[in-house]
């Protein structure tokens, strides 16, 4: 187990790299800088604000530098906002973190409730109405289904604020908002993953030996059927994580992926390839820890290990 | 889906009655407002952003301040004198400025400021002068004291000094063992100022001091320290080439030539402010050519005062609550990024009564319909303006329901919409006349839902319709005259530009027939996220497919189109012009000087140049103007650009807020708004 957890460690090692150098070299591949503005500016001072932060010095130099950055664990300093990114990421991942984990909650329950309950009742109206749920709910983008939320429970009805976090309940139109597009996925291959493992023989034979339906499914067919869902939770855990920047944006939440879009239209390099070595390492780990995971739900895996 | 249908149904409709969002007020003596987004930064050196400004005008105090019509008034200068050439203003300071760590806020403080937008170090954006550098020794045909600058860029650092022994940096004068950082022997540090130079700090002890910057870490540090001390000077024997720079030295005649000096000849000077008369209270701008528009770019964001102690401990986090030292109405004590900046009231600025509320938070949303949702249902008071998302519009302006909303307000900005044609890819004359004849502007607000004020002119103002009679009088024209009018003193002093080239499909048609070489398609570029971006495209598509013209239009990426077109490479290109002072000459026309980086459609008409030029030695302000009115018909007629609308500033506020001032440069004293605790629905 140890050696396997440490070759993927070492193996990590080599994406981050990767990482890092085509997040810096499609970056600076890109139109424009930083320093573009529609405000007046002579070239002069163009040039000195380039010069102050480096960037007038070879791609090459620049590469290294940024390179030397990392191998020291640093990711360097905001050039639009003076700071550093790691405390950036301190201060705002938390925040995408616990929206992320959020939302993923929302999708999990709600989803394998339905994935399970449509397998236990296929070919059912239950079935067919879960599933068209599940069907609207990937379809439905945030960005529609925010501004929706927004205005029938936070303007029409008072109920929930319309924008910011402040208090718990802040919360929860931004995690159902990013939690809707996983509940269709998740419910979707949680019914695949148990109408496969409904029909195993093990299945048949707990039916044989009496067991009640609900316990043959909710403790002897989950375990296994959840199997996909497990694996779709790893990438799913850093796209919501990551990639709530759509929510964070409609609802104004300050967390890490607003950062990360506004960066990109600022050219902020640091922050960009800062976050991008950030996400992936958070990604390997996931996908590590799905890994993990599997083996402890399955004997099968454990033993091949 | 039926959910979807009950939430789509709930959010179709409109509230009813006079005001847009809810009425219940917050505490009474608090003002939230929904800003524009995050502030960049707060240190008036560095910040740029529209989000910062007013902040910044409202911790910090400069020589002038904003008055709620937008026009510069006594500060921290309660007086101020001008040279009869219009090339030197004298201010003086008021004696009880305080910041808030105890100290007098001086002209020091205001040079301080200064330099430090002048120096490299600082990377400031709001820069705007080449480093200059002072001769120390006299060398022929220089003589010591004159400003020279580089002819070549060197990577050699000029200012960059060592010292045999650990150097104690410190406030100026203090003794050693209260330093606040040691620099280590021979470690390099840059020199930035010396005291009893040009607008610095006179030495407290009789002995020269050096101010210098260790870059000990990502934030390096700054401090005092001894100009005896720093005995080693690692570039001074870098050959490099000099030439005077001739705006700098007046009663020097004659053309200098380009002159081989060594690193050690030069000595890097804050070439910002003058040298006479200069002391704690009195402070003396001096410029090349006659500038009337200096008093009022003493207002700006960048020349207001700066701590220098503070400063200089932390050079970039000295603006969070921590350590700020501010001499401004209010006083920042909490900023969580991304998210809201809570300001209260000064306990040392000079007139307190004027910071009407005792605390204000700033929302940090840089999400219109989030900016909108906010202030509905009641989480802010007012928003910053142009927060409003264009669906609304139509909403808010009344066309749904018949009338508008109280609470919504629509007010011209000085700022002009255009598009740019690149003159070296379309240098026929014929076809950019003809192309700006085919544009009837008259339709563009009914679908942009905005209030624009559609124009052919380039400086953008007021309508003379809606001017009272003293500016009438000012500007010379009568209610009836056509246009828009730039007011830069009411009462007293007016701009009206010149009729641009207006709607005429038969002369479009005839210009075009005299056009040659047309290259077909052209090509149009918009800044893509914004539908009116692309409403306007489609709408000048159409027009110009009119008179015959086949127009693409394309969406770019908001700052590769900036750095295309600042390159040059494009034919057409929507962009606009924000000005920040009343002043056609510094904020608009100068766009269009040949060999500018601003003058994107790369322009040059050697008439132009020289109206402008002329204007620019004038005295006479009424004369200046009458020149500027020429130069900026010529280049109207010669079509670099076409002027579409002049900009709104559209904004939300609660009934309940009183003295929210809006001004066309978008400059409220937002520390004098507070909240009216007697009004009721």
């Amino acid at each position: 187990m140890i050696r396997f957890v440490l070759g993927r460690l070492a193996g990590s090692l080599v994406v981050i790299f990767l990482v890092a150098t085509a997040s810096f070299l499609l970056l600076h591949a890109a139109p424009g800088g930083p320093f573009d503005t529609d405000e007046r500016r002579s070239l002069e001072v163009q040039h000195a604000m380039e010069e102050h932060y480096g960037l007038r010095d070879s791609l090459g130099t620049q590469y290294l530098r940024e390179l030397g950055h990392l191998a020291r664990g640093e990711l360097g300093v905001s050039i639009k906002h003076d700071t550093s990114v790691g405390q950036l990421i301190a201060q705002h991942f938390p925040v995408s973190a616990a929206l992320g984990v959020l939302g993923l909650a929302t999708a999990v329950i709600l989803g394998v409730l339905m994935g399970v309950i449509a397998a236990w009742r296929r070919n059912t109206w239950v079935d067919y109405v879960l599933m068209t749920l599940a069907l609207i709910g990937i379809s439905v983008p945030s960005f529609v289904l925010g501004p929706l939320l927004i205005a029938a429970v936070s303007i029409k009805l008072g109920l929930l604020p319309a924008a910011r976090i402040d208090g718990a309940a802040s919360y929860l139109l931004p995690a159902l908002t990013l939690g809707m597009i996983y509940i269709g996925t998740i419910a979707r291959l949680a019914r695949g993953g148990m109408l496969e493992t409904l029909g195993q023989d093990f299945i048949r034979t707990a039916r044989a030996k009496g067991l009640p339906e609900r316990t043959v499914v909710w403790k002897h067919a989950l375990r296994l059927g959840i199997l996909p869902v497990v694996t779709y939770l790893g990438p799913a855990t850093a796209a919501m994580i990551s990639g709530s920047f759509v929510v964070e944006k409609i609802f104004q939440i300050p967390g890490l992926g607003t950062y990360f879009v506004n960066s990109i239209a600022e050219r902020d390099y640091p922050v960009l390839t800062g976050v991008f070595v950030f996400y992936a390492v958070l990604l390997v780990l996931l996908n590590l820890l799905v890994d993990l995971a599997y083996g402890l739900l399955d004997p099968r895996i454990r033993r091949a290990r | 889906m039926r959910i979807l249908v009950v939430l789509a149904v709930a959010a179709c409709s409109v509230p009813d009655g006079d005001y847009f969002g809810r009425t219940d007020r917050g505490e009474p003596d608090h003002f939230r407002w929904c800003n524009q987004g995050e502030p960049d930064r707060l240190d008036p050196a560095v910040a740029s952003s529209t989000a910062s400004t007013p902040l910044v005008h409202a911790l910090f105090v400069g020589l002038t301040a904003y008055a709620p019509d937008g026009h510069s008034v006594a500060s921290l200068a309660t007086s101020w004198e001008t040279s009869d050439d219009l090339r030197s203003m004298t201010f003086h300071l008021r004696h009880d400025a305080r910041w808030t760590s105890g100290r007098g806020v001086t002209a020091y403080d205001i040079a301080y400021t200064a330099i430090r937008v002048a120096n490299p170090l600082t990377g400031s954006p709001n820069s705007d002068s080449k480093q200059g550098y002072e001769r120390r020794r006299d060398v022929a045909p220089y003589r010591a004291g004159e400003i020279v600058e580089l002819t070549a860029p060197t990577e050699v650092d000029l200012a960059a000094r060592t010292a045999t022994r650990p150097l104690a940096l410190r406030d100026l004068g203090a003794a050693e063992p209260v330093a606040y950082a040691t620099v280590p022997a021979g470690a390099e540090v840059t020199l930035v100022m010396t005291t009893g130079e040009r607008a610095t700090l006179p030495s407290p002890d009789g002995r020269p001091w050096a101010y210098v910057q260790w870059a000990r870490d990502e934030e390096g540090v700054l401090g005092w320290v001894p100009l005896a001390e720093l005995d080693g000077e690692p570039h001074a024997g870098a050959v490099l080439h000099v030439r005077r720079v001739d705006a700098k030295n007046r009663g020097v005649d004659g053309v200098r030539p380009e002159l081989e000096v060594h690193g050690g000849d030069l000595l890097y000077t804050p070439d910002v402010l003058g040298r006479d008369r200069f002391d704690p209270y009195t402070i003396v701008f001096e410029c090349a050519d006659p500038t009337p528009f200096m008093f009022a770019m003493t207002t700006n964001r960048s020349l207001r005062a700066t701590p220098i102690e503070t400063v200089s401990r932390w050079p970039v986090r000295w603006t969070r609550p921590e350590h700020i030292v501010t001499s401004g109405p209010l006083h920042l004590v909490e900023w969580h990024e991304r998210d809201r900046l809570e300001l209260v009231r000064s306990p040392t600025y000079w007139a307190p009564a004027e910071a009407k509320s005792a605390r204000m938070t700033v929302y940090s949303m840089d999400d219109q319909a989030a900016n909108s949702n906010y202030y509905f249902t009641g989480g802010c008071d007012a928003t910053a303006s142009n927060q409003v998302p264009s669906t609304y519009l139509p909403v808010l302006d009344g066309e749904q329901r018949g009338r508008p909303y109280k609470d919504y307000d629509v007010s011209p900005y000085l700022g002009i919409y255009f598009v740019w044609l690149q003159t070296e890819k379309l240098p026929d004359r014929h076809l950019r006349r003809a192309m700006a004849l085919a544009i009837d502007r008259a339709p563009i607000p009914a679908f942009t839902h905005g209030g624009e004020l559609p124009t052919a002119q380039l400086t953008p103002g007021t309508p003379i319709a809606r001017l009272d009679a003293a500016d009438l009088a000012a500007c010379g024209v009568t209610h009836d005259t056509p246009g828009m009018a730039l007011v830069m003193a009411p009462g007293e002093l007016c701009y009206v530009p010149p009729p641009g080239l207006d709607f005429d499909l038969a002369r479009a048609r005839a210009e075009l027939a005299l056009a040659k070489d047309v290259p077909r398609p052209l090509h149009y570029m918009y800044n893509a996220g914004a539908e009116a971006h692309k409403q306007i495209a489609e709408y000048l598509q159409a027009a110009w497919a009119r008179i015959g013209l086949d127009v693409v239009i394309e969406a770019h990426e908001w700052n590769s189109m900036l750095a295309d077109t600042r390159a040059g490479k494009f034919e057409l290109a929507r962009l606009g012009q924000i000005g920040s002072v009343a002043d056609t000459e510094s904020e608009f026309l100068s766009l269009f000087r040949c060999g500018t980086p601003d003058n994107r459609g790369r322009y040059c008409n050697p008439a132009f140049e020289r109206l402008m030029i002329e204007a620019r030695t004038m005295r006479d302000r009424v004369a200046r103007n009458a020149r500027l009115r020429e130069a900026e018909a010529v280049m109207i007629e010669d079509v670099p650009v076409i002027p579409i609308y002049v900009y709104t500033q559209k904004r939300l506020t609660k009934p309940y807020v009183r003295d929210f001032a809006i001004n066309a440069i978008d400059q409220p004293p937002l520390w004098r708004v507070w909240i009216d605790p007697s009004w009721h629905p």
